[in-house]
């Protein structure tokens, strides 16, 4: 096979076969980087979507005046804050309430052998609804005091020791991968975090210097019952505590959404840009081949090669010049996108998550595809042209 | 066979470059300290790797300037370990941050992989193209 005319042609030609290598490469890269960027983006949404599953949040009032407020609470990013207990108590007791859980937020300000704190989340495990049935995927035993659950992106295993302030704690799981800060984020029942956050005033390292860890909570989750609306309770909520604020969760999401939806735009026209510029160069660089081996062809009709024969000559052309670019062009994407996708995630400041190989192999399969059909729709024009030549005309250098 | 060994010697002597100056520039380690002013471990296997760079820059670059083709081999042999050893650094040999979000296991450790990766190929192919070409002479 490869010892035929289009291989021979090609190995003939090395500079121009490895420019429209490099063009298709170019192509496939664009395309698989986009789409497997968009695509993450979208499954970080999606698990965030998941995650979730309080219908209301409700903070102390001078938490949502925090720039990171929505990022604390959404993805487990560092910080935190309280309110007094008695009225996590008021607000839970309000008509129309279905499943109420308190948690308590604290971030540490070393872990381990790093300076970079953790945010550090404690849950009422007899009310929570939030976090046990995430947990409960990788750990189905009621978390035991000094235990703690990590984030996958937190360098701890099952079984490692941490101290937090000075609290020993065992690593009783390691959760899956989210594509959000709660990816660096611990969890453990509220003993075990009041018990840090006590140490953590006695050594003077909480900015919270007056706070009783027994009288204060950091934010309440709320799901309806089904004889109010989630509005109702929120509105509710809104008149009749004057310290707190309550927010729909799904308005919160609806900012990282929309963010999402920029960001996907941005990419999809940068791909059409350098697909539409990849395309007409790779067009140019055909006709101007076959143009310029004019006589070639004409020489080869000469000695019985048929016009199909021609056409067939340039399309398998292209077509080799097709796969060996969107090899090259796959290959490199994926040596960029899979080693550097917490790079990416950190750049975009956004949930991303990578979905699983068999859609990456999807993704990658419809990459080589795409660009392989660019570059033989682009090659079908030259192939066409060649086969319509007069042949005598071209050997007569009249054109 | 000559002209490959050179060539692959150039280009491990680019990627070994690349490496050693990488570490301390464009995929550097974390640069905080602890709250006791001590240097986090991933600045250790940021120093280590900086290291390693610069023995493969030497090796690397001797596969360029020394014409016999066995020496050659046995230089880029050499190479193949390094770059092995300076792929199990980041995290395995020594411990990076403990958050992998952080800078260490985003960025260094995805790169080193990757060009130490490239090296140790090209290596063997030095290799193997400088025993070839000592087989003919």
């Amino acid at each position: 096979m490869f010892r035929s005319l289009p291989f021979k042609n090609l190995r003939g030609k090395p500079l121009r076969t490895a420019v429209l290598v490099t063009l298709t490469a170019l192509l496939a890269l664009t395309f698989l980087a986009g789409t497997l960027t968009v695509s993450s983006l979208r499954s970080g949404l999606a698990s965030l979507e998941n995650r979730l599953g309080a219908e209301i949040i409700v903070v102390p009032y001078e938490a949502t005046t925090k720039k990171s407020f929505e990022n604390i609470v959404l993805q487990g990013s560092t910080g935190y804050f309280y309110m007094d207990k008695q009225l996590a108590d008021k607000v839970c007791s309000a008509e129309g309430i279905g499943q109420c859980s308190s948690q308590f937020y604290l971030a540490s300000t070393s872990a381990g052998c790093c300076s970079i704190p953790v945010q550090i989340i404690g849950f009422d495990p007899d009310t929570d609804f939030t976090v046990q049935p995430w947990i409960r995927r990788s750990f189905d035993e009621p978390l035991g005091d000094g235990d703690i659950v990590v984030g996958n992106d937190l360098n701890a295993f099952v079984g490692d020791s941490l101290q937090f302030y000075g609290v020993e704690c065992r690593v009783a799981a390691k959760l899956d991968k989210t594509g959000t800060s709660f990816d660096t984020t611990v969890f453990a029942n509220m003993d075990t975090v009041k018990r840090m956050t006590r140490a953590s005033l006695d050594k003077g390292l909480n900015s919270f210097k007056n706070i009783d860890p027994e009288k204060v909570v950091s934010c309440i989750l709320i799901n309806t019952s089904d004889e109010r609306s989630a509005d109702e309770v929120l509105n509710d909520i809104n008149i009749h505590n004057k310290k707190v604020k309550a927010v729909r969760t799904k308005e919160m999401i609806s900012g990282v959404s929309d963010s999402l939806g920029g960001v996907s735009r941005i990419v999809g026209i940068l791909i059409a840009a350098v697909w539409l510029l990849g395309g007409v160069i790779l067009l140019l660089a055909f006709t101007m081949s076959v143009n310029e081996r004019k006589k070639e062809f004409a020489v080869l009709r000469v000695i019985g090669a048929s016009r199909g024969k021609l056409a067939r000559t340039v399309m398998a052309e292209s077509l080799a010049v097709g796969v060996l670019g969107s090899l090259i062009g796959i290959g490199l994407g994926l040596l960029i996108m899979l080693p550097f996708a917490g790079a990416i995630e950190e750049l975009l400041a956004m949930p991303y998550l990578l979905p699983d190989a068999g859609k990456i192999a999807v993704l990658a399969a419809g990459a080589a595809g795409a660009s392989i059909l660019t570059g033989v729709l682009a090659a079908a024009v030259s192939a066409y042209r060649i086969s319509r030549m007069d042949t005598g005309v071209i050997l007569r250098g009249d054109n | 066979m000559k002209k490959l060994t050179t060539v692959f010697g150039i280009i491990l002597t680019a990627l070994s470059a690349l490496i050693t100056a990488g570490v301390k520039t464009v995929f550097c380690a974390c640069d905080h300290k602890s709250e006791s002013g001590m240097w986090m471990s991933c600045h250790w296997a940021e120093q280590a790797l900086f290291a390693i760079g610069i023995t493969l820059c030497c090796a690397s670059l001797m596969t360029v300037i020394i014409r016999s083709g066995k020496v050659r081999a046995g230089l880029a042999l050499g190479m193949i370990p390094a770059a092995v050893s300076a792929m199990l650094i980041p995290n395995v040999l020594i411990n990076l941050c403990m958050k992998t979000d952080m800078r260490c296991h985003t960025v260094m450790r995805p790169a080193v992989m990757l060009i130490c990766g490239a090296i140790a190929v090209c290596a063997g192919i030095t290799a193997f193209s400088g025993l070839k070409s000592k087989e003919k002479a």
